[in-house]
């Protein structure tokens, strides 16, 4: 062939060319078609003489994927007590492949759903699907399941499958702490870009449940099963040598005290607002209550859809947790952290004094108060209350250290609690000022409201607690959480979470002085005197944060025992009105009921105090 | 009257209508092997969407001037080298090949692109200047390997290790017909047999052995080149056995499996012997269209891509399947021979060299899903779902036609 080119002779190179050619094409032809006898021989092997032989194997002898959903980790309280379950539910299921239209009404007044709907779901199922069981209904009763059973050999492709469903040990809600679990949505899978989710599984939506799905739902695992030509199971495959085994959901030990929890839902009762307490030694959150709130049942189980619809659709939105997620102004809760500013960008000391009579007037605009004290220092100051002083120390502070000081507090930023959608607040600076009114365009008249915590401002109740639990511990701030430990008993693996502290960096004095001033509140001549108790000495600050269109919001903030701080506590009652009103006598009660061991109520006593503005 | 004479004479009608059947078969294949998945119909419409645009561009290929062609290869083999660095770089890893870039939901292989471009390019070196390069001087045998090399290496590095052997098997046919005498592709062809052999079973290779050394008697050769091209053969089926050997484990497993499917029957064998299931369950007439429990009940993963010839032997049976083969039988039996009848002799090479291309993935592939060809992602020619492999395929029919419009024309 490649002597073509070198061939002397013009005639004799003609001759050669077409001899090549030829032989090109005739091994060309040869290659081409000993590939199409090879292949047409090896096929007719698989094809026509092993064809029973594998007709069977693709009849009976199909590996098949089977994804094990294990169950959900469960959720303790502080001391051990069993909070969040799981408990077997039965899910009906139909092959709609296999499904004889004709049982369908049976099917339907059985489980007392429509027919058209039942359809209308077989229908949905196209290609493969319709060899799949397709769950029609969650929870059905046990009756069900042995009506099946006893008539399997009649509604074909009619099954129950078991799975886990939720299930609430306690007495407490803790709607806002647990969170629910619902099956995933279309939206949740197309974001879960790892690929573990698969439709119908069920995940963590809200709270707990959320935050920590990860380590709640554990690792599915894969069974291989050997499978007949309509999916069904015939055996397992290889020995179960080929399976992964699923790990099971950890368990969260949570840092609440149940007993805590539910006396502090009872004690909210129907009345909306929050109330939130720490251990200010280590941030760990004791009770975390919202309300109004909803019962975490309406979402396992079947037919509660129209309850739950009212859930979704109630206007006081019970879904909403105010202890993370609202942002109102503090009111006089926030007279600590003026003072606190005050000191720490030298404007006063802690015993300087500030004249107070019975008003203040900023340019034209004159700010009232509800007494004179005359020359005050900060304690006093935060014993009654007095708005005057911390006018003035709002506009002597200025914004960018009211902002630094503020965010040294925690105000403005998130407090990392370990529950999803927390919010920031809102704490102004000179920039969101800048913003909002435009540069040069506002003037220092916005920092005598914000020096009595009105205005613009937004504080949630976590991040209120946190502040007062910083004052008790002589600024240590601690990261607030609910969960203490995450263990998983199938194969004890334990695990601590990590948790920031961090010391704010103010001196010791002013902290005893703020301290003070919280005790005077309560125990000398403030403006929560109700609550005073003989049993352990109380401390806090009350607040009351100004609507304009309805009753104010009644704010709390205390610690307690005064010399060696156990608890701290936030209390927010929406439209409830002043803060020693309606908010102390909770927090009082709430603090005392802790101490005591959860013996102590002492709620009817104190709330019959007389009202006192702050 | 002319006019249509000269339509007819310059249009390979048969081939564009063994092109047309064969991209029909594929759209109903994809159809029935994505039918339930979850937008199933993305996948046909696509297929049909692309397949209609590619038709329209075999025809507009078929017009260019050869020595269009022939000038531009240069420039699309660098751009083509450029786009497998680029992937290399700022590609998406998907089944563990980095080889593909995502402009807009599609995905982009550019080594598809690449291997349409390195055979013009290949072509047009070795018919370039006035005389033609002589294939037998080992300097521009070096310099052809060069040429191949290069992108190959780069696909490689995408760890697209089917198309890698795609590109080496390329020079196969290329050379071939430009001239390269028998005892260089002796040469070269037997190492690679030698190490499957040496792999498989040592009294193969011995057996193996034997054959070349006859071969090499009747070929007559100088005593040192036949010499070298036995003891390349010998270390080459010696050395396998050793160096597999120093494997890991996982590596070994994964090779032994290559040939054994059964060892590994949940990972690298479960396809094949999933895809023997559903073709040897098709018997003689098929399960029917859209029927076969194989192919319905997905257990082979993208079965549309690779893996579609088992959805058309399960479902079509034995008679669908070797209407198929047949088709592209006949199909690649004339791209040859538009090539051998070519005066066109750059035309001629590139046509050629695509028909070996062609020849090369129909029995790879088929072979993979048959279970007598080790699984190396190569996709079956027009019929695989894939946008980048439909257009390169059809673009070599472009080039097919174009040969065969212009083959009484000398360069």
């Amino acid at each position: 062939m490649y002597f073509i080119y070198s061939s002397p002779e013009p005639n004799q190179h003609k001759r050669y060319i077409k001899l090549s050619e030829l032989a090109k094409k005739y091994t060309v032809v040869i290659i081409v078609l000993a590939v199409f006898i090879s292949l047409g021989i090896r096929l007719y092997d698989l094809q026509i003489k092993s064809q029973s032989e594998y007709g069977m194997k693709s009849e009976k002898n199909s590996i098949r994927k089977i994804i094990e959903s294990p169950p959900r980790g469960l959720m303790y309280d502080r001391n051990g007590v069993l909070l969040v379950d799981n408990e077997p539910s039965y899910v009906l299921t139909i092959i709609p492949k296999k499904f004889d239209r004709n049982n369908l009404p049976e099917i339907a007044t059985l489980i007392e759903e429509s027919p058209e709907d039942i359809a209308a779901m077989l229908d949905e199922q196209t290609g493969t699907n319709r060899f799949n069981p397709l769950r029609i209904k969650r929870d059905i009763s046990f009756k069900v399941v042995s009506f099946i059973e006893e008539n399997r050999d009649r509604l074909i492709g009619v099954d129950y499958q078991v799975e886990s469903m939720r299930k609430y040990r306690s007495s407490i809600r803790g709607s806002h702490i647990f969170g629910y679990t619902r099956e995933i949505s279309q939206t949740q899978l197309s974001r879960d870009t790892g690929g573990y989710y698969q439709q119908g599984d069920v995940v963590g939506q809200t709270a707990l449940e959320k935050f920590y799905e990860v380590k709640l739902r554990g690792n599915k695992g894969v069974k291989l099963a050997s499978v007949d030509v309509n999916g069904k199971i015939l055996g397992p495959y290889n020995d179960e040598k080929n399976d992964i085994k699923a790990i099971n959901g950890a368990d969260l030990h949570l840092t609440i005290d149940v007993e805590l929890q539910g006396y502090a839902e009872r004690l909210l009762g129907g009345r909306r607002g929050a109330i939130v307490a720490v251990d200010p030694r280590n941030g760990e959150v004791l009770c975390l209550v919202s309300k109004p709130d909803f019962d975490l049942s309406l979402f396992t189980g079947a037919g509660k859809n129209k309850e739950l619809s009212q859930v979704f659709s109630d206007p006081n939105n019970p879904l909403f947790n105010r202890v993370i997620q609202t942002r109102y102004p503090p009111g006089s809760t926030w007279k600590m952290m003026m003072g606190a500013a005050g000191v720490g960008s030298g404007k006063i000391t802690t015993t300087s004094t500030i004249a107070c009579g019975g008003s203040y007037t900023f340019g034209n605009r004159t700010f009232g108060d509800h007494g004179a004290y005359g020359n005050i220092s900060l304690a006093r100051a935060l014993e009654v209350s007095a708005n005057v002083f911390f006018y003035k120390l709002g506009v002597m502070v200025g914004i960018d250290d009211y902002n630094k000081f503020g965010k040294e507090f925690g105000f403005g930023l998130k407090t990392g609690i370990d529950l999803p959608n927390e919010t920031k607040g809102l704490l102004p600076s000179r920039e969101y000022f800048d913003k909002v009114y435009g540069e040069g365009e506002w003037g220092q008249g916005l920092l005598v409201s914000l020096g009595i915590g009105q205005g613009e401002l937004g504080v949630s109740p976590i991040q209120l607690v946190c502040y007062t639990a910083a004052i008790a511990m002589d600024g240590m701030y601690h990261q607030p959480h609910l969960v203490r430990k995450i263990k998983n008993p199938t194969n004890n693996f334990e695990e601590t979470p990590d948790y920031y502290k961090r010391q704010i960096n103010l001196p010791k004095t002013l902290f005893e002085t703020l301290r003070r001033g919280m005790y005077l509140v309560v125990n000398g001549g403030g403006t929560a005197k109700n609550i005073r108790s003989s049993q352990y000495v109380l401390a806090g600050k009350t607040g009351t944060a100004q609507t304009t269109k309805a009753n104010n919001h009644s704010w709390f903030v205390g610690f307690a025992p005064y010399n060696d701080p156990q608890i701290a506590v936030c209390v927010l009652g929406e439209n409830q009105g002043w803060g020693n009103e309606f908010a102390a006598p909770l927090a009082a009660a709430i603090m005392i009921r802790y101490l005591s061991n959860n013996s102590s109520d002492v709620y009817e006593e104190m709330k019959n105090g007389e009202v006192v503005p702050d | 009257m002319k006019r249509d004479r000269e339509f007819n004479s310059g249009f390979d009608i048969l081939l564009f209508l063994l092109t047309l059947a064969i991209l029909a078969f594929g759209i109903v294949a994809i159809y029935s092997a994505t039918y339930g998945n979850t937008g199933g119909t993305e996948y046909y419409m696509k297929q049909l969407i692309f397949a209609i645009a590619g038709v329209i561009m075999v025809i507009g290929i078929s017009y260019i001037p050869p020595r269009y062609i022939a000038v531009t290869s240069y420039y699309m083999y660098g751009f083509g080298i450029l786009l497998l660095i680029a992937v290399l770089l700022f590609g998406k890893t998907i089944n563990g090949n980095k080889s593909w870039f995502y402009i807009g939901g599609f995905g982009i292989q550019p080594s598809e692109f690449a291997k349409l471009a390195t055979l013009l390019a290949v072509s047009h070196f070795l018919n370039h200047g006035d005389e033609k390069k002589d294939v037998n001087n080992i300097k521009v045998l070096i310099k052809t390997a060069l040429f191949i090399a290069v992108p190959a290496v780069l696909i490689k590095l995408q760890h697209d290790t089917g198309t890698m052997i795609v590109f080496l098997s390329m020079m196969i046919p290329i050379l071939w017909a430009s001239g390269l005498n028998t005892f260089f592709l002796f040469g070269i062809i037997t190492p690679v047999l030698s190490v499957i052999l040496g792999f498989l079973n040592p009294i193969f290779f011995y057996v193996g052995l034997l054959i070349v050394i006859i071969a090499l008697i009747f070929f007559k050769r100088n005593l040192f080149a036949s010499i070298a091209v036995f003891a390349i053969n010998l270390a080459a089926g010696m050395s396998v056995q050793f160096l597999f050997s120093r494997l890991a484990q996982y590596q070994q497993d994964r090779i032994n499996a290559v040939f054994n499917p059964e060892l590994d029957p949940l990972r690298s064998g479960y396809n094949v012997i999933q895809s023997k299931v559903a073709i040897g369950s098709g018997g003689l007439y098929g399960k029917g269209y859209l029927q076969g429990s194989q192919t319905q009940l997905k257990f082979i993963p993208e079965q549309w891509t690779d893996f579609i010839f088992c959805m058309i032997g399960e479902e079509f049976g034995y008679i669908g399947a070797m209407i198929l083969i047949t088709l592209y039988v006949m199909l690649i039996l004339k791209v040859f021979f538009n090539g051998l009848n070519s005066k066109n002799s750059y035309m001629s090479l590139v046509t050629i060299g695509i028909g070996g291309l062609l020849l090369f993935h129909l029995s790879i592939n088929i072979g993979m899903t048959i279970g007598v060809m080790p699984v190396i992602g190569i996709p079956l020619p027009m019929v695989s779902y894939g946008v980048s492999s439909l257009l390169s395929f059809l673009a070599m029919i472009g080039f097919a036609l174009n040969t065969y419009r212009h083959r009484n024309t000398y360069v």
